[in-house]
């Protein structure tokens, strides 16, 4: 008896022991997940959205985003438009500084650029300066058709000015000139070290409200306040550390145990028990990311506009997403730009009929398209093993199944071959996704153009003429109008069903403040606090 | 028994280059490529990116100058992590990994070959169920449940431990350790009692007691070599598996090891990583059973001259 006594009290000490071992979170540290590992820490390299967040805190483009992804002065403190809106002027603040004290000139800017296109440097974002904004000169470079790099058309006529000229006019340059885009290159480290300076935390130099302090493989990234940044001042948070959390559900016990500040996701199936348990620590809003089901028009029965119709209107889309899917998408029979307050799209019959409306017209429209009871559709549906698009294409496939009595199988393969498959043809409805350069319709329709992506093999002339015109406007309303009369254009033709946009979701201790959803993902830990 | 070595050496290094051979050809047949991403790519750039690194060559140029880049110690790029080689990635995971393993065997080894003796010398006893339960419960339920319930248990309600990753330092090891070692206790601890047991009814061991030799001294000097022979056959093979099989364990405790690579790089076509951590694993599966052959015939001389 008296052992056990022992024992039982032994066991105790320890165990408040270890407890009180346990070292609460240093309160300094802002702890963000970022889910699996970082691509890349190279400015000019890197892909990734998660390991953007890393690269924005620690560089800072000629604009930045701040709370709510909005755009305000960055390493430029203003810029000018010229009359025809190809050329814009930007004037870099005086006085800025790399990390090292060294001076943060324009030239280091249109080094970023000139590194970003090289071929040599095999980066993927080139195309935002050849293809998303017309930069002249940028495409000749990227191809290597020419190792001439006087013709790019981003300049520095001096320390301070930093010049940008485009074929078209762009009012969405802006959303490029932010540090993901388009980060200066501090020239006098790279060449002395490579690539291989952006992993070192005593040889990397950068410009942004934070540096590189620490970075482990697969486990996480330490930042810390940048004394030479120019607003200093205002960056209260003194590190940031950003953690490698592969398995979603492991990311949740983490946050509950407060070793996580913001997570980089929810696990699905936890979301509405979570809302009920933490209502005002659930952040979830809509990114810049579209679902939608492209039909092969290269194949019958897909040539038939009717049968696309039908198939479209077939879904209900509030029941998919609310009841099947549950992942907090946002239902949607539009295309571009649904989480974009300045864009209104075109007034699409399908939204404003109920879904009995919607399926009686599908049924019609199956029946004129030479379908019914007697003979069935039988198709596909091509979409990748995540768990929320097979539930998807398993709940369209139970649709089109009870409303029109279509025999669907669903096709799921890895994400790798998914993305091939869709040039091989070889598949008669795809489930498609994409994410948007920037926040607003542009970067989607432009897209959809058959000279962008002959992939879809859809032919319009009236499209590319419509999107021509949108792309001669300088004044980002009038644009918006000119776009919404392109995207009903594409939305008439049917070649693909819209089916919703994709959420971001995140948990948010309430200590972390001023946390404001911004739907391209731009949450800069300058412009947080933590009580 | 030189030659014994030397042939089983042989024969590891045969096996090991048929893998290398196997995991190239295989996973460039596998759809989709380490670039398939972007659709908004100029073909042009895209052909740069490959050719940067050699993807445009014919399949067995890019195996010809693989095999010149491994005869030199190097696993190439990483085609994914593109701020790090394969070599460094290895470099900073594979620590982690075995560590890992290398704590549970010892836990698994300890622990297991302990309650298997209690449960022989004492069958039907507290300490025999206490260890058939743990052997049903750690052979029967896998990692994926065990784990996320010890997190639930010792990191959420009694706090005592980190849920994951390696900031807590030696206390962000014991759970991955632990739920490592638990199936492996399990099953060593059945191993050893069957063998205990067995061993107890030989000749000689009556024969020991027969000369009046104290109980101790006949379990520690005469049937420890009989009983461990099995354990130390299953140990070999088990110690591979448990340093490759945490990969799981890694990923539910966000361990930086690099058994989360062997999964990802696949799914990512990262081929060079598929293929450094493909000959890590491989070697080290090669490596251990080679050295419990060594085991077992120095202790057991009927295993060299079989």
């Amino acid at each position: 008896m008296k052992a056990r006594l022992r024992n039982a009290i032994c066991g105790l000490l320890l165990g408040g022991a270890l407890a009180a071992a346990v070292p609460a979170l240093a309160d300094d540290t802002l702890d963000r997940g970022i889910g699996s590992e970082w691509s890349s820490l190279d400015p000019q390299i890197n892909f990734d959205a998660a390991a953007g967040w890393i690269l924005q805190d620690a560089y800072e483009g000629l604009i930045t985003f701040g709370p709510g992804g909005v755009i305000q002065p960055g390493a430029a403190e203003s810029w000018d438009v010229s009359e025809d809106g190809r050329t814009y002027t930007f004037h870099l603040r005086e006085g800025l500084k790399w990390s090292n004290g060294d001076p943060l000139v324009a030239r280091d800017f249109v080094n970023g650029v000139l590194r970003t296109l090289d071929p040599a440097t095999g980066s993927e974002k080139g195309y935002y300066f050849y293809s998303t904004i017309k930069v002249k000169g940028a495409a000749a470079i990227a191809n290597g058709e020419t190792t001439d790099t006087s013709g790019l058309g981003v300049t520095a006529p001096d320390d301070r000015t930093v010049v940008v000229e485009m074929e078209t006019p762009a009012p969405h340059i802006l959303d490029l000139m932010g540090a993901f885009q388009m980060a200066p290159l501090h020239k006098p480290s790279f060449d002395a070290g490579g690539p291989g300076v952006f992993i070192d935390p005593a040889r990397v130099v950068s410009n942004g409200a934070y540096v590189i302090r620490e970075v482990v493989p697969q486990s996480h990234v330490l930042l810390e306040r940048n004394p030479n940044y120019w607003d200093a001042a205002n960056v209260k948070i003194p590190f940031v550390k950003y953690h490698v959390t592969e398995d979603v559900n492991t990311e949740l016990k983490r946050y509950r145990a407060g070793e996580i500040d913001v997570t980089y996701d929810i696990p699905i199936n936890q979301i509405e028990a979570l809302k009920a348990e933490m209502p005002d620590q659930v952040f979830i809003s809509p990114s810049t990311e579209v679902t939608y089901y492209s039909f092969n028009l290269t194949r019958p029965p897909f040539d038939n506009i009717d049968l696309r119709r039908a198939l479209t209107l077939a879904i209900d889309r509030e029941t998919l997403e609310g009841k099947i899917v549950k992942g907090g998408a946002i239902p949607s029979f539009a295309f571009a730009g649904g989480f974009d307050p300045t864009y209104h799209g075109p007034s699409i019959a399908e939204a404003s009929m109920t879904q009995a409306e919607r399926e009686a017209l599908a049924r019609e429209l199956y029946a004129k398209a030479g379908y019914g009871p007697d003979n069935p559709l039988r198709i596909s549906i091509t979409s990748t093993v995540s768990e929320d698009s097979t539930k998807r294409a398993q709940g369209v496939a139970l649709m089109w199944k009870k409303v029109l009595g279509v025999e669907t199988t669903v096709n799921a393969m890895e994400r790798k071959a998914w993305l091939d498959e869709f040039y091989t043809m070889d598949w008669d409805v795809f489930s498609d996704n994409l994410v948007g350069d920037f926040a607003g319709a542009e970067t989607f329709l432009s897209y959809m153009r058959p000279s962008a992506e002959p992939g879809y093999q859809w032919v319009k002339p009236e499209y590319d003429a419509a999107m021509d015109v949108a792309a001669e406007q300088t004044d980002r309303a009038a644009r918006n109008e000119k776009l919404a009369i392109a995207e009903k254009i594409l939305l008439d033709d049917y070649i693909f069903s819209p089916m919703a946009i994709q959420p971001q979701r995140q948990l948010v201790k309430p200590g972390v403040r001023t946390w404001v959803p911004s739907p391209a993902g731009y949450y800069n830990s300058q412009f947080l606090t933590l009580d | 028994m030189l030659r014994f070595i030397g042939k089983r050496l042989w024969d590891g290094g045969l096996t090991l280059a048929a893998l290398v051979v196997l995991t190239f050809f295989m996973m460039r047949l596998a759809p989709g490529g380490p670039f398939s991403k972007n659709r908004k790519i100029s073909p042009e750039v895209l052909e740069n990116i490959k050719a940067k690194y050699h993807l445009d060559e014919p399949v067995w140029m890019q195996f010809a100058r693989y095999v010149r880049g491994l005869a030199q110690g190097d696993f190439g790029p990483s085609m994914r992590f593109r701020d790090y080689s394969v070599n460094d990635l290895i470099a900073a995971g594979l620590p982690w990994s075995l560590t890992i393993g290398f704590w549970a065997i010892v836990v698994a080894s300890l622990v297991g070959v302990a309650l298997g003796i209690a449960g022989a010398l004492r069958r039907n006893s507290a300490a025999d169920y206490l260890a058939g339960t743990i052997g049903v419960v750690g052979i029967a339920v896998p990692i994926f449940v065990i784990g996320p319930l010890a997190q639930a248990i010792f990191a959420l309600r009694l706090e005592w431990l980190p849920v994951g990753g390696i900031g807590g330092g030696w206390r962000s090891l014991v759970l991955p350790v632990l739920v490592l070692a638990l199936p492996n206790i399990a099953y060593i601890s059945r191993l050893t009692r069957t063998s205990m047991i067995e061993t107890l009814r030989e000749n000689y061991v009556r024969t020991a007691r027969a000369k009046g030799i104290g109980e101790p001294r006949v379990i520690l000097r005469h049937t420890m070599t009989g009983t461990l022979l099995p354990v130390i056959a299953y140990l070999g093979p088990a110690t591979a598996a448990i340093i490759t099989g945490s990969i799981l364990i890694e990923t539910i405790f966000a361990v930086p090891g690099i058994g989360r690579h062997f999964v990802d790089a696949a799914l990512n076509r990262d081929y060079p990583l598929v293929m450094g951590i493909t000959i890590v694993y491989g070697g080290l599966v090669i490596a251990f059973n080679i050295l419990t052959d060594l085991l077992r015939g120095w202790l057991d001389p009927r295993v060299r001259h079989g």
